[in-house]
């Protein structure tokens, strides 16, 4: 690994409208399992123009009304007037039915030793997981920063500090790193839309954001920007509304900001608006868990994990450790341990992270929650693949 | 239409122009290039028919003018004259006859700013006051006091009876005028006016002038028997095509003698005075005299298609456009919201539309795009005959033959060639489709409708009404964690039946959905009339059904307040008196809503709080019964100690209801069957997407194919291109209004499909109109949307709909086989004459014989062609593609290649004939026999391009053609067996050898093409998978 360099990693706010995109597909998940926990679904999204379009493919006991959930999801983020709103935005879906399934299906929860076997992987598929001890939350640094302002980005717009907000935003956070270890903040950039009837001048949008956005989100963090430190404030201009008025969006387009700011490898497929039963998304979970407990156990100071997935094998058909040479102990020996230590196979994931009933217990929707500033990462919401239950089996 | 409009309004703003314009010019030359011809406008003319009787008898008699014709609606007179007087001598004359009548009195009223030539003493206005003249355009100026006066009426009082007949009698009935039929003179005499019988006559002469009189009455024979023919198809033709116009008996409600009446609306005078209410059609121009939000939609007469705001305030300005004349209500317009009073101003060919409708109908209705290609292809038929003629006349002079003899041989080729009877035959089918259409209960308004229906490709379908019946009632209710379902007025609590007084919570429920409702109950117990919105009106039947005294309970708590729904708000509140000083609050609307203001719920009578997991729980459960196209509601109440408390967010919830509109029966095979036919089914809803999609799933909207769906609320929002893209894939528009189905009719459009639309409400017009074919609904549907359709369906039955399909391709089908027909065998008729000629092989043909088979085998088969029976795939294929002519390059190829095919087995049976007989009439016999027979016989090949009787298909029977061709086959046989029929056609007796030949010439060639169509058929086949993958869904 190299020692001095500078890293950036990017977030989004809610009201970006990939993440728009993002949400709306969870949301959709969400709904399905709240009805019906053995529903298949793959819910895509794209807007573009004002108009939302949906693909939905299920097969499901439920019956839900999409384009509602659909504008339900847009004005709780922030849409509710201007061009592009929850009310008049134009929804598009296609809906096709698979076959159904049988019913009653095997609930993971009770399945037997060979019934786990049963149920492979129904794709070739790369899944990684990553951990760091950069961040309380065990993320690398520049990732953990871009998503702690888009949220105090979202939040001033929300608890009406900043009025004028309007819900689209970007966030950047550039991070120098000396031997291995972040070292200051190098750059920070903000892009945060205004409302067409509120715009303010840049000046005062920048003050404004650095009071309100900036400073509290590094409340607490050991690196602060620092009189070097780069602030852009809207490098490209002022945007005015912004949002899906003004750029489209698609579901999975945001898969760096959904895992780890690409300051390790992440894989291609989407995340957002799949059914658990799909491997590359809690694949990605699993790999997740892993990685986190391998950096909590202190077997290293940053580790990658990478299963790869065959159709037809339940299994993964290997665990690939990489500690970037900060391991206490060879990365053969840490994959050797978390491959005793943690069952990878997908009905297994289901019935660790209890994916088919999460939906369930939380109102607001689980998966729609996974769609906003990290699906990897988050203290603020309990996930299971965040717990470091196993470090200690794993020392 | 618009620029038409523009056209009308333009001459009523010089009409109403300011007393300055009229000083400075009486009369005007608008146009007077040619010499002895100019054309005025005349100050005043424009329609005031006084003043053209005038203008027209005056000058009629005077010395050097020719003829006087003037035109009320254009305001212009054409005066052919002596080209020795000069223009200005016309002028002065013209003037001199206007000026001569204009008394002083009405000069006066020129400065009084009102039409000075209404005015005109004429016999025809004698007696009446100016004002009272109907055309007078400028009202919307004149204060609603000043227009009754003039027109001696009252607000109050209305027309008095005698009033109404002496009005009646004087300005004629109130009716739209209609075109004149063609009389059965010009039909007849129409017949002759064509370039083929002109050749006829031609040739008919020639004879004459050398001698063959027999040739010159056979062939005058021909000329009756053809304009016979045509005469007879034509006359039918037209009465049943204007029978297609006549709109349905409209009434209107008037005030006559102080009371509200109900009027034919024929019977309306200027004077009366008509009461508006949301709905009517205008049934006169009218002056407004009161408006309470009175809306109207004027997209008939000006074509905008967003209702107008009417106000009764007089306007300022006379030459204000139509659509901004907001005090003045047109006849033909719609009321679509509020109500007003108006005072009528003008009636029938007075009215604004009646004088569009006027201009329009000097003319005749325009050809269809399928006659016009007809008449194209006629034409250009008749050129290539006349140019083979041509060539076959300058080879056989080449050849040594007599030009006489070749001119009367090139001229009956050429009059036998021509497919004369192609534009009989296309009326004919056309008729005779409306006809068989009308049997169905299918009502055909437009003669174009009918080819239009032949090439639809999509076809949007209303949810309310059309596919479903419009009729709401519970199917499902919520309440207390318990889910109950309803059938046959019954209630089921999980699969068991059980009484609704049993359960505290279902009954409360039922009492709110009562009070907080507006229905009106009518009539006894057991015989209820519910007048109210349908899903009001279904819960009331709820509560009836559950033994609720509906009466009793509203008269306990008396309404007090109603709050409506609204835009921010999707509830609708009431506020009931409870007896004693309290107050009960009853709450109905949007479950997600109502349940945010409710603090508490009941189980079991017992009064519980609402946690979380509970709201969890009953939203999941309006979601699935959204998601089973439900119509959800839900129910809360609270009752309070004191009526000054204010309803707080503490509501009780009760429960949700679940309301469906069944869907009609038959409605999926009808689906079904759109979709065999390659037509696209697109469904238009008010409803949520996801009820949207469990009907389009129940209906099979989109066939095996994925579900589409546009959800908008504002579709004229979106970019027009967009919508265009996204038209194309849609099959369910959800949550859209009735105004929607425009913008989705103009995309469909956009993206070159060929859309019909079916609808029944005022607000349908506009999108009916501009649909390819606009359906209406007969019984059901409103007098806008009847007047606008193209189709209109009598019994509401949309499965005459695929019936009328049917027919269209099949009419479209016929004319196709008929040409097929006429233009094969009359190519084969050339192209024996041109062999024969070119080989040397002298005129296989004489003039009679040409003449014969013109006779015999062109009009009869052909005709009979045009009646055949639907063929049996017509509803399993694609639509035809509206772009492609309808005679294809490579369909000529295949006609060309078929009388080649005739050609050859004729003149192998001439050839024959002449190396036994030599050049002679025994020849000429067995090639005039060979090519009859073979061209019959083509008639049963013209049957199908698909099916032949190697295809092991059959086709239905058509008696017409058999007994058309064995009548024809007779008449074949009886000119050589009939020995005066044989000598005068030149004809000799066949010998069995003869026979045999003339039986193989003209069955082989028949036999062949048959055989042909196989690979044809297989090659059409292969380019119909080839494009499968862009054809329509479902093809």
């Amino acid at each position: 690994m190299k020692q001095d360099f500078m890293f950036t990693s990017e977030s989004v706010t809610d009201g970006h409208p990939d993440k728009l995109c993002d949400q709306v597909s969870d949301a959709i998940i969400d709904r399905y399992f709240q009805q019906d926990p053995f529903s298949r679904v793959v819910a895509e999204c794209a807007v573009s123009k004002g108009i939302l379009f949906i693909a939905a493919r299920f097969a499901s006991l439920a019956s839900i009304d999409i384009s509602s959930i659909a504008r339900q999801v847009i004005g709780q983020i922030g849409y509710e007037h201007g061009d592009f709103n929850a009310r008049d935005c134009t929804v598009m879906t296609s809906l096709m039915e698979l076959p159904a399934l049988s019913h009653p299906q095997l609930d993971e929860r009770e399945m037997s030793e060979g019934e786990l076997e049963g149920v492979t992987a129904r794709n070739q598929a790369n899944v990684f997981g990553f951990a760091c001890n950069q961040s309380a939350a065990m993320m690398p640094l520049p990732i953990w920063l871009a998503h702690k302002l888009a949220r105090r980005l979202t939040a001033a717009r929300l608890q009406k500090q900043l009025l004028y907000l309007a819900p689209d935003g970007k966030t950047q956070v550039g991070v120098a790193y000396r031997d291995g270890r972040p070292h200051r903040i190098h750059s920070i950039t903000l892009v945060a839309s205004q409302r067409k009837e509120a715009l303010q001048n840049l000046v005062s949008l920048r003050d404004d954001l650095c009071q309100h956005v900036i400073e509290p989100a590094f409340l607490g963090e050991e690196l602060r920007p620092d009189v070097r430190t780069h602030i852009f404030i809207n490098p490209d201009g002022p945007i005015v509304d912004g949002g899906p008025a003004l750029h489209s969006g698609l579901t999975g387009r945001k898969n760096a900001v959904d895992t780890y700011g690409e300051y390790s490898r992440h894989s291609e497929s989407a995340l957002s608006g799949k059914d658990p039963s799909r491997i590359d998304r809690v694949g990605a979970y699993a790999a997740r868990y892993a990685a986190k407990n391998v950096v909590a156990a202190d077997l290293a100071q940053a580790c990658e994990v990478h299963l790869a997935y065959s159709i037809g094998i339940a299994r993964p058909v290997s665990i690939q450790v990489d500690s970037f040479g900060t391991g206490t102990i060879p990365d053969t020996e840490i994959a050797a341990r978390i491959q005793a230590h943690f069952d990878f196979r997908p009905a297994a994931i289901i019935r660790t992270f209890n994916l088919r009933y999460q939906p369930q217990l939380y109102r607001g929707g689980f998966y729609r929650r996974l769609a906003v500033y990290g699906q990897v990462g988050r203290m603020d919401v309990g996930l299971p693949w965040e717990s470091t239950d196993k470090a200690e089996l794993l020392r | 239409m618009s620029q038409i409009l523009d056209h009308a309004q333009g001459h009523s703003i010089i009409a109403a122009a300011s007393d300055e314009a009229e000083r400075r010019w009486l009369v005007r030359v608008v146009h007077a290039a040619v010499k002895g011809r100019v054309r005025f406008e005349v100050n005043g003319l424009y329609r005031c028919e006084p003043v053209r009787l005038r203008i027209e008898s005056e000058l009629a008699h005077r010395a050097g003018i020719k003829q006087v014709s003037a035109n009320i609606l254009t305001g212009r007179l054409l005066i052919i004259f002596d080209p020795i007087h000069g223009i200005e001598e016309i002028r002065v004359l013209v003037e001199q006859s206007l000026e001569g009548s204009i008394p002083t009195a009405s000069k006066q009223r020129l400065d009084a700013n009102i039409h000075p030539l209404h005015s005109l003493p004429s016999t025809a206005t004698a007696g009446v006051r100016p004002a009272l003249l109907q055309g007078q355009s400028n009202w919307h100026v004149l204060p609603a006091d000043v227009v009754l006066s003039d027109l001696e009426t009252s607000r109050e009082h209305g027309l008095g009876r005698a009033s109404v007949q002496l009005r009646l009698h004087r300005y004629g009935i109130n009716r739209l005028p209609k075109a004149l039929p063609r009389s059965g003179l010009s039909i007849f005499l129409g017949q002759f006016k064509s370039l083929p019988v002109i050749l006829l006559g031609v040739s008919a002469m020639l004879s004459a002038a050398t001698g063959g009189f027999a040739d010159a009455v056979v062939i005058l024979g021909v000329v009756m028997i053809n304009a016979g023919t045509g005469y007879a198809a034509e006359s039918q033709s037209e009465r049943t095509i204007n029978a297609l116009g006549e709109s349905v008996q409209q009434n209107a409600a008037v005030i006559r003698d102080a009371q509200l009446a109900e009027v034919e609306a024929e019977v309306m005078v200027p004077g009366d005075i008509l009461v508006l209410t949301p709905g009517t059609q205008v049934a006169a121009d009218a002056r407004l005299l009161e408006s309470r939000n009175l809306t109207v939609d004027e997209s008939a007469l000006t074509g905008e298609s967003l209702p107008v705001i009417k106000r009764v305030e007089s306007l300022d300005e006379p030459d204000v456009p139509l659509a901004d004349r907001f005090n003045m209500v047109y006849m033909g317009t719609v009321v679509t919201g509020g109500s007003g009073l108006a005072v009528v101003v003008a009636t029938g060919g007075h009215t604004e539309i009646g004088t569009i409708q006027t201009l329009v109908s000097e003319t005749r209705p325009p050809e269809t795009p399928m006659q016009r290609q007809l008449r194209t292809l006629g034409n250009q038929m008749v050129l290539l005959s006349v140019g083979i003629c041509g060539v076959v006349y300058l080879i056989g002079l080449a050849r040594g033959y007599g030009w006489l003899q070749m001119l009367k041989t090139s001229i009956s080729l050429a009059v036998a060639a021509i497919p004369e009877g192609l534009p009989t035959v296309a009326t004919t089918t056309l008729a005779l489709g409306i006809r068989n259409m009308r049997r169905h209960r299918v009502l055909v308004r437009h003669l174009d409708a009918v080819e239009t229906l032949g090439a639809m490709q999509v076809i949007c379908l209303d949810k309310t009404g059309t596919l479903t019946f419009n009729r709401m009632s519970v199917l499902a209710i919520y309440s207390g964690e318990r889910r109950i379902t309803l059938a046959n007025d019954m209630f089921y609590g999980d699969g068991v039946r059980m009484d609704p007084a049993q359960s505290d919570e279902l009954l409360r429920l039922i009492h709110v959905a009562v009070l907080c409702n507006e229905t009106e109950l009518n009539g006894d117990a057991g015989n209820y009339a519910l007048k109210g919105s349908a899903t009001e009106n279904a819960l009331v039947h709820l509560a009836l059904t559950a033994g609720v005294e509906v009466g009793m309970l509203r008269r306990r708590y008396s309404k007090v307040q109603v709050e409506y729904r609204a835009e921010k708000h999707n509830f609708m509140r009431t506020t009931h008196t409870t007896g004693g000083a309290g107050k009960l609050v009853a709450v109905k609307g949007s479950p997600a809503e109502v349940l945010e203001m409710c603090g508490w719920w009941i189980k079991d009578g017992v009064r519980l709080p609402l946690t979380e997991t509970e709201r969890t729980a009953i939203l999941i459960e309006n979601d699935r019964m959204a998601g089973e196209a439900l119509r959800v509601l839900g129910f809360a109440y609270v009752e309070l100690a004191h009526a000054d408390l204010l309803p707080a967010e503490e509501l009780i919830w009760l429960g949700m209801t679940g309301m469906a509109d069944p869907v009609r029966q038959g409605m999926r095979e009808l689906i079904a069957l759109f979709h065999q036919a390659g037509i696209d089914t697109v469904m238009i809803t008010g409803d949520q997407s996801a009820t949207a999609y469990a009907i389009g799933k129940e209906l099979g909207i989109s066939g095996s194919e994925e579900l589409n769906i546009l959800d908008s609320i504002r579709l004229e929002q979106l970019d027009p291109e967009v919508l265009t893209g996204l038209a194309q894939k849609v099959n369910i528009f959800s949550r859209v209004s009735p105004a929607n189905k425009l913008q989705i009719m103009q995309a469909l459009q956009r993206a070159g499909k060929i859309a019909g639309m079916t609808g029944d409400g005022i607000n349908d017009g506009p999108a009916l109109k501009a649909a390819d074919i606009g359906v209406a609904m007969g019984g059901i549907g409103t007098d806008v949307a009847r007047n606008v359709a193209d189709v209109v369906l009598e019994d509401d039955n949309l499965h005459t709909m695929i019936v009328a399909v049917s027919e269209g391709r099949t009419i479209y089908d016929n004319i196709r086989k008929s040409i097929h027909f006429l233009t094969a065998t009359n190519l084969s008729e050339i192209m024996v004459m041109l062999g024969s000629i070119g080989t040397g092989l002298g005129t296989p043909l004489t003039t009679l014989q040409l003449l014969w088979i013109n006779l015999v085998t062109d009009i009869f088969p052909a005709l009979a062609l045009a009646v055949e029976p639907p063929e049996p795939d017509v509803l399993h294929r694609p639509p035809r593609d509206p772009k492609e002519p309808l005679v294809k390059p490579s369909d000529f190829k295949r006609y060309g290649l078929e009388s080649l095919t005739m050609t050859a087995g004729s003149m192998a049976s001439y050839g024959y004939a002449v190396a036994r007989y030599g050049i002679g009439p025994q020849a000429r016999t067995a090639a005039f026999m060979t090519l009859t027979m073979a061209q019959l016989l083509h008639a049963y090949s013209c049957r199908s391009d698909r099916s032949g009787i190697f295809s092991g298909e059959t086709l239905g029977p058509n008696p017409y053609l058999n007994l058309a061709l064995g009548g024809t086959a007779a008449l074949q046989l009886a000119s050589v067996a009939v020995p005066g029929l044989r000598s005068l056609l030149g004809n000799t007796l066949p010998s069995p050898i003869d026979w045999v030949m003339i039986g193989a010439g003209s069955a082989l060639p028949f036999i062949m093409n048959e055989a042909s169509k196989g690979p044809v058929m297989k090659r059409k086949r292969r380019q119909g998978l080839l494009y499968s993958p862009t054809s329509p869904a479902g093809a």
